[in-house]
């Protein structure tokens, strides 16, 4: 067994290779139907001929085994082999997913024989698509002629990509370039550059008729359907253009542009991919009854709990602390002179000069602290990319007709929450799917677009993030969740009939709450969705519906930017200090006692017009009351719930780093952790999360 | 011919594709067989401390450090034998109050800071690994060798001993060994 710290790099290692795999098949899931970007297939190739090495260099033996296979298969693809099918695409997708449970295994769960069985058939599947389907016709690069010295360095697969181009008539050349050998590495690539949006460098040869001492020349065999004079306009005097081929090519096919743009190496800053159920084959894979992977559905967490980070970020981060440096020199500088000066007054110059030093220390703190925030961001699309895979694996299996629209991958948020985020968003897809979207003949009934919508979408608003789920499906219907939550005891009948519509939808909050008697097989997990809207808690996030009958349902979630450094209000309640965070704080208000009421008991005050429920911080945590002529409320409005807490005193805002409160004290309910404030005292950090859920347990219990 | 050579290792490196290089990790594999087992040897020094009337002792591999009574934030829904939190450069750690679990005294302290203890009372910072944590003590006594072979186990006097390790005895003097993680559970 490998020692733990060697296991955690290559999960993080093999992690990040497998990303990338999955991202290079989503793209090329998004192709179907077209001719694939041979560098989209090359890329997948590394991936999986990566991976293989890497799992084997560390006994990984199920990984390695199904990545060879995969490795194969994928080999043969890109040789044109074996056609770009749909079956061979689907095997890739559960290949990714297939890989991805066993690397999850080997982190730490035990190998389950049901990701052994998916491996064994998808091994099977991978052979028999890489043996199959080698075409025994005449070979085309015969009948164009090309010079045999040539011909003969050709590797399989550049003579591959040279007979697809035969295939669809474009001409091939033969490009001339003479470089000084200092640069010339830097002149082949822009020469590569200026090509490229012509055609297909198809191979790169040293010429055979080298020039002299000092300069190399190169071949460069280039297929284009571009007419001669406009490649060497192109090259201008870079390089000189001959035919390849001694015969001329047949008109084939009317000159079509390029058949493949270019993949994006990076994933596009706004992507929309698309899903289509009906053009799809079905997806075929006998040994994984829907059912057992819908139940065995692994989390789309990532499993490394690395950051990869732009370099120049890092930079950045150096620059500052190298500022930070030349501070503290000053700093020190100043504390020699006061130490020298002792007993006569210092002169007024050294404490002006003090009073900038520390400001200057603040500034650059301030930046040091944006710049380290700054390098726990990573885009959206590491998640995007995950849920895009697996919806269009349940759209296939829904039977339905959807269009899957993803946009605003490119935003950033905290690592921490990112992970996070991707259960709760996979569940709202889900429910999107499955209880919003009807089938195709409903919707065309209905006079909508049989094709239904889902959309995910993320947009960055100042320090906030706002990432919607939507659909354009039947809506929430109101009336049934009102009945369901009566059935289910979670609300009287009476209170409900006070309820705005809004408050009615939000009943599905509820732990418990799920709206469909017969449990589907898509969503139907047991899990509603409370989870959630705990998990957002959990995040400081606030979760909104907007539903409208017939016309759709959007789920909005509002997340802060980042969890590690917040700003927090620091109140007091006796002698005891504690930290509220900010974001949760909806606005505070002074209330005197006589204008508190209750109701059964409970206290409430009136804020503008609406109720909330009154909640002493005394009270919940035992701590002796002071009686006040008036009190503090914080009004506090998380997710969909919004409390009144009640302090003694306000004591100001902070930055504050929410620290555990040592492994023996987690889990304290209500207290989240606890951070130093300025005079190096443990301040207590409320989570206003769990005193919403407390707040919520008794009322629960009342139907 | 030189200029040849080096032509032919510019030529390498250009055609040089990365498809067959697996990173640094050939560097990481012979990590994978240095797992050395460490031997558990039993400690000979502990760390002496006074907690009321009697002495107890810890074995010293498993203090991290000796503080003086810092500022301690309450907490509030924990157990009677929790006094809190401190801040130690930054870090949040538990501070216990053990006499209440060795049923030396009867209430739940309140100590909230340097005010509320003796001059010589201490914050012996303990290793665990639930995490650690401190314990609050009346004096601290120094360290004291105790042979392995002559400590007496705990006697039954009945009541919650499970804290209790074995006793230890020098020059006359009894020593409660302490097993630290039952004293803080």
């Amino acid at each position: 067994m490998a020692p733990p710290r060697a296991l955690s790099e290559f999960v993080a290692e093999a992690n990040e290779v497998l990303e990338t795999l999955a991202h290079d098949v989503a793209v090329l899931d998004a192709q179907r139907g077209r001719e694939a970007d041979p560098d989209l297939l090359n890329a997948i190739f590394r991936a999986a001929h990566s991976l293989k090495g890497l799992s084997a260099m560390f006994g990984q033996e199920r990984i390695s085994a199904l990545a060879h296979h995969l490795e194969d298969v994928l080999d043969a693809l890109r040789l044109g082999k074996v056609p770009n099918s749909d079956t061979l695409i689907d095997s890739l997708l559960e290949g990714v997913d297939v890989l991805t449970l066993m690397l999850r295994e080997a982190s730490g769960d035990a190998a389950s024989a049901e990701t052994g069985r998916r491996a064994n058939t998808l091994a099977e599947t991978f052979a028999r698509l890489a043996s199959g389907g080698q075409s025994g016709a005449a070979d085309v690069l015969d009948e164009v002629g090309i010079d045999p010295a040539i011909r003969s360095v050709f590797t399989e697969y550049e003579e591959h990509r040279l007979r697809e181009n035969v295939k669809k008539g474009v001409a091939l050349w033969k490009v001339r370039a003479v470089f000084g050998l200092d640069d010339f590495d830097q002149r082949l690539a822009s020469l590569n550059g200026l090509l490229k949006p012509l055609g297909e460098v198809i191979s790169t040869l040293p010429s055979s008729q080298p020039g002299d001492e000092a300069s190399i020349a190169f071949d460069l065999i280039f297929g284009s359907s571009r007419p001669k004079d406009e490649i060497e306009r192109t090259v201008a005097s870079l390089a000189t253009v001959a035919p390849l081929t001694q015969k001329a090519m047949k008109p084939a096919a009317p000159m079509r542009e390029p058949e493949f743009t270019p993949a994006p190496r990076k994933p596009a800053p706004l992507f929309i991919q698309e899903v289509s159920a009906p053009d799809l084959q079905p997806y075929q894979q006998s040994s994984s009854p829907s059912g057992v992977m819908q139940g065995a559905e692994p989390s789309l967490r990532s499993l490394a709990q690395t950051v990869r980070v732009d370099i120049s970020r890092l930079d950045s981060l150096m620059n500052t602390i190298g500022e930070l440096l030349t501070v503290r020199a000053n700093i020190h500088r100043l504390a020699e002179v006061a130490k020298q000066s002792s007993g006569t007054p210092l002169p007024k110059l050294w404490a002006q000069e003090l009073q900038k030093e520390s400001r200057a220390l603040e500034r650059k703190l301030d930046e040091l602290q944006n710049g380290v925030l700054d390098v726990r961001m990573v885009p959206l699309v590491q998640v995007f990319d995950k849920l895009a895979r697996l919806m269009r694996r349940l759209v296939r299996q829904s039977g339905k007709d959807v269009h899957f629209e993803v946009s605003g991958g490119d935003v950033e948020l905290d690592k921490l929450i990112v992970e996070e985020l991707s259960d709760p968003l996979m569940h709202l897809l889900r429910n999107a799917l499955d209880h919003g979207i009807e089938i195709p003949e409903r919707r065309i009934e209905q006079g909508k677009d049989a094709r239904g919508v889902i959309r995910l979408k993320a947009q960055q608003l100042g320090n906030q993030v706002q990432i919607e789920v939507g659909d354009d499906g039947s809506g929430m219907d109101e009336t049934r969740i009102r009945q369901v939550a009566i059935e289910r005891g979670l609300v009287t009948h009476e209170a409900t009939e006070e309820l705005e519509r809004r408050d009615l939808l939000n009943l599905v909050f509820l732990p418990g709450f799920s709206t469909r008697s017969d449990v589907s097989e898509l969503s139907g997990r047991g899990v509603g969705l409370d989870v959630v809207k705990t998990n957002l808690s959990r995040l400081s996030g606030l979760i909104d519906i907007e539903s409208k009958r017939g016309e759709g349902t959007r789920f909005v979630l509002t997340l802060p930017l980042t969890l590690a450094i917040i700003r927090a209000l620091v109140v007091a309640v006796g002698d005891r200090t504690f930290a509220v965070p900010l974001n949760s704080v909806t606005e505070i208000v002074s209330v005197k006692p006589s204008q508190l009421r209750t109701i059964e008991r409970r206290e409430v005050i009136d804020v503008r017009g609406q109720t909330l429920p009154f909640v002493r911080l005394s009270r919940i945590f035992n701590l002796r009351e002071s009686t006040a002529d008036r009190y503090f409320v914080v009004i506090i409005g998380l997710a969909q719930e919004r409390f009144g807490l009640a302090v003694d005193a306000l004591l100001g805002q902070e930055d504050i780093v929410t620290k555990p409160l040592g492994g023996r004290l987690t889990g304290v309910p209500g207290i989240a952790g606890a951070t130093e404030l300025g005079d190096r005292r443990a301040v207590l950090v409320l989570d206003v999360g769990a005193l919403v859920e407390e707040l919520k347990r008794p009322q629960a219990a009342v139907g | 011919m030189a200029p040849r050579t080096r032509f032919d290792a510019l030529l390498e490196r250009f055609f040089y594709r990365p498809d067959e290089t697996v990173g640094a990790w050939l560097e990481l594999a012979p990590e994978i067989a240095d797992s050395i087992e460490e031997v558990d040897e039993l400690p000979e020094e502990f760390l002496a401390f006074e907690l009321s009337t009697e002495t107890y002792a810890v074995p010293i591999g498993a203090v991290r450090e000796i503080l003086k009574v810092p500022i301690i934030t309450s907490v509030p829904r924990v157990a009677s034998h929790v006094l809190g939190v401190m801040n130690v450069r930054g870090e949040m750690l538990p501070v216990y109050d053990l006499k209440q679990r060795l049923n030396l005294e009867e209430a739940p302290a309140r100590v909230e800071g340097p005010n509320d203890v003796p001059r010589g009372a201490r914050v012996v910072l303990l290793k665990d690994p639930e995490g650690d944590a401190g314990i609050l003590v009346d004096k601290v006594r120094g360290v004291v060798r105790l042979p392995l072979s002559k400590l007496e186990p705990a006697p039954s006097l009945g009541g919650d001993r499970r804290a209790v390790a074995g006793l230890g005895r020098q020059d006359g003097e009894l020593f409660i060994l302490l097993d630290v993680e039952q004293a803080l559970a």
